[in-house]
C-alpha cells in the first residue's frame, strides 16, 4: 500500500510538467512585471503594485475593490465633510424602455458589417473605460469605486497608463477613490489613481496581440485570452471586456465582435437603453444564478458601449441587496 | 552580480515555480494565480537584499504570507462568487494533471482539509514542491529538527485521516490514479532552467 505522501504527490493539482503553470521561458506577464520591478515605477511600501491593465472579468475586477476596502468604516466615508455633496451613492441599474421593438443581436449584427463595410473607425491599441467597481469587506457594506482609465500605446512600443477617481454623471463632486495605501476615502473629482509610463513590450499572446476582424478568429483568439477552450456566453462576455479593455475596436472588429456573440446565443434582446454616459443604446441580457448581465451595443455600428453587472438576489449576509449593480463598465473612443 | 541580477536570474529561473505554489492553494481559482504571483515578487524585490543563495524555499515563504493575506481579505468575495457560480470552480475549470488523468485524488484532498493549517502546509511542501527538510525549515521559518518533528507528526496524522475514511488504498477503486500512473516521479520542484 502507497504511503501517505506517495498518496499525497499523486492528487498534486498543479504538476510541474502540466499547463498552465509548467516549467517554460516567461510570458509576456511575467516578464513586463519583472521588468516594471527592475526599471520602476516603484511600488509604495507595504502595498505590492497591481497589474492593473490585465482585467480577466468580474473576478478580478472584484478582486481590485474587494482588495482596496479591507479595514475600512464605510460610515466615515460616507459622512464625508461639510462642502459640496459627494458622488457617493451607489448607481442603480439602467432602466431599459421596453416599448420600442428589440433589435435581435443578428440584425445589430448585419447593420455592424455593413458599417464596416463602409468604412467607420479603425482600430486602435489602448483603452479608454469608466468603471464603477462595487468593493466589499468583512466589516463595512459594499461601497462603488468609479474610476476612468486611458492607456495609450506609441509606435515606439511605450505606453501611459492614467486613471483618475471621477464619476461622469456628478462631475465636479468628491468620489469615492484610493488612498496610497490602497483603501478607499473621498477624494476630489480627478483625484489621480495612476500616472505611469511603461517601457517598451511585445507580445504576439491575445489579448496583447493583434485581434483579427473575423468572427471564427476572434473566437479562437478570445479562447485565448481566456485561457478556456470554449467560450459560452458567460465566458464570452468576460472575454469582451478583456478585449475591450486593451483595445479600442474599429468597425471591423466591432462587427466581429457582433457576429461572434449573436452566434453564440444565450442573450435576449431587452430593448432600449441610455447608457451612464448617456449614449443610446440596445440592451442584451444574459441571467444566472442570482447575477444578469447585460451588454449595451451601438444600435447602429454594433459596437459594445458597456457591460452592467447587477445581483437579481439579495446576499444579505454580504451587505448586497437585489437591484445592486457588483460592476459596470463603459467603453469609449 | 548585484542584488538586482541576483533577483532577476531567481524570477526567471522561479517564477512558474512560485505560479503552482500558489495555484496549489488556490485550487479552483486560476484566475487569481497571476495576481498573488505578482504580489510575491514585489514583496521578494523589496527584501531581495535577505535573498539567500537557494531562493525558491525562502519565496514558498513569501508566497505562504502573501495568500494568507490574499485568502483573508478576498474570502469573502470568494465566497459570495462561488455561491454564484461565477466561477472557474463552478465552471468546472479546476486545474488538473491532464485530460489523461482522472480528477486528482478528491478523497485524499478530503483528508487532507481535515488537518490543522499548519499540518497540511508542512505536507504540502514536502509532497507537492517536493521540499527536503532542510528547505522545509526556510519556508517554514524554524529550525530543521522542528521542521522534521512538524512533517513527521503531520504525515502521521494525515495516515489517521486516511485510515478512518475507509479501504482507500492504491488497490481500491477510488485510487486517484490508473496503476500505470502510479509509480510515475515527477521532476523535482525547482523550477525553470
Amino acid at each position: 500500500m502507497a504511503d501517505e505522501l506517495d498518496l499525497l504527490r499523486r492528487a498534486n493539482p498543479a504538476p510541474a510538467d502540466a499547463p498552465p503553470f509548467a516549467d517554460r521561458p516567461l510570458d509576456p506577464h511575467g516578464e513586463r512585471h519583472l521588468h516594471r520591478l527592475l526599471h520602476g515605477p516603484t511600488p509604495s511600501p507595504g502595498r505590492p503594485a497591481r497589474p492593473r491593465p490585465a482585467r480577466r472579468g468580474v473576478r478580478l475586477a472584484w478582486g481590485l475593490a474587494a482588495g482596496a476596502v479591507v479595514a475600512v468604516t464605510a460610515v466615515a466615508l460616507l459622512l464625508g465633510g461639510p462642502g459640496t455633496p459627494p458622488a457617493v451613492a451607489a448607481p442603480r441599474p439602467l432602466v431599459v424602455r421596453a416599448d420600442a421593438t428589440p433589435v435581435s443581436l443578428d440584425r445589430l449584427a448585419e447593420r455592424a458589417e455593413a458599417a464596416a463595410a463602409d468604412g467607420g473607425p479603425a482600430l486602435r491599441r489602448g483603452t479608454h473605460v469608466q468603471s464603477w467597481s462595487l468593493g466589499m469587506s468583512d466589516d463595512a457594506p459594499p461601497i462603488t469605486l468609479p474610476e476612468e482609465r486611458i492607456v495609450r500605446w506609441t509606435a515606439d512600443g511605450r505606453h501611459t497608463e492614467l486613471v483618475v477617481a471621477t464619476d461622469p454623471r456628478h462631475p465636479g463632486r468628491p468620489v469615492l477613490g484610493e488612498d496610497e495605501d490602497g483603501n478607499p476615502r473621498q477624494v476630489e473629482d480627478g483625484h489621480v489613481i495612476t500616472d505611469a509610463t511603461y517601457p517598451p513590450s511585445w507580445s504576439d499572446a491575445p489579448p496583447a496581440s493583434r485581434p483579427p476582424h473575423e468572427a471564427g478568429r476572434l473566437r479562437a483568439y478570445l479562447e485565448e485570452a481566456q485561457r478556456t477552450p470554449s467560450l459560452d456566453t458567460s465566458r464570452l462576455l468576460d472575454a469582451a471586456a478583456l478585449l475591450l479593455d486593451n483595445w479600442t475596436l474599429g468597425a471591423r472588429e466591432s462587427a466581429a465582435l457582433a457576429r461572434l456573440l449573436a452566434d453564440t446565443g444565450g442573450l435576449r434582446p431587452a430593448g432600449e437603453v441610455t447608457d451612464r454616459l448617456g449614449r443610446p443604446g440596445q440592451a442584451y441580457v444574459y441571467e444566472t444564478t442570482g447575477v444578469r448581465r447585460m451588454l449595451i451595443m451601438d444600435p447602429a455600428t454594433g459596437a459594445v458601449l458597456g457591460l452592467e453587472t447587477t445581483f437579481t438576489e439579495a446576499q444579505p449576509e454580504y451587505g448586497v441587496t437585489a437591484g445592486d449593480v457588483m460592476e459596470y463598465s463603459a467603453w469609449t473612443r | 552580480m548585484s542584488n538586482d541580477e541576483i533577483f532577476a536570474a531567481a524570477y526567471r529561473e522561479h517564477y512558474w515555480a512560485v505560479s503552482r505554489y500558489v495555484a496549489r492553494r488556490l485550487a479552483g481559482h486560476t484566475g487569481e494565480v497571476e495576481e498573488v504571483v505578482a504580489e510575491v515578487f514585489t514583496v521578494a524585490w523589496r527584501r531581495r537584499a535577505e535573498l539567500p543563495h537557494a531562493p525558491l524555499p525562502w519565496l514558498y515563504g513569501v508566497a505562504r504570507n502573501c495568500l494568507a493575506n490574499a485568502v483573508r481579505g478576498q474570502g469573502r468575495r470568494r465566497r459570495l462568487l462561488a455561491r454564484l457560480g461565477n466561477d472557474d470552480a463552478a465552471h468546472g475549470r479546476h486545474i488538473t494533471s491532464g485530460p489523461e488523468a482522472e480528477p486528482p485524488g478528491d478523497w485524499v484532498h478530503e483528508a487532507l482539509a481535515r488537518l490543522s493549517a499548519k499540518d497540511q502546509e508542512v505536507l504540502r511542501l514536502t509532497a507537492w514542491e517536493e521540499l527536503g527538510v532542510d528547505e522545509l525549515a526556510v519556508a517554514l521559518g524554524c529550525g530543521s529538527r522542528a521542521a522534521s518533528m512538524r512533517l513527521h507528526r503531520a504525515r502521521a496524522r494525515l495516515r489517521s485521516e486516511i485510515d478512518r475514511m475507509g479501504p482507500p488504498t492504491a488497490e481500491a477503486p477510488h485510487a486517484p490514479r490508473p496503476a500505470a500512473t502510479v509509480d510515475a516521479t515527477p521532476a523535482k520542484e525547482h523550477g525553470h532552467g
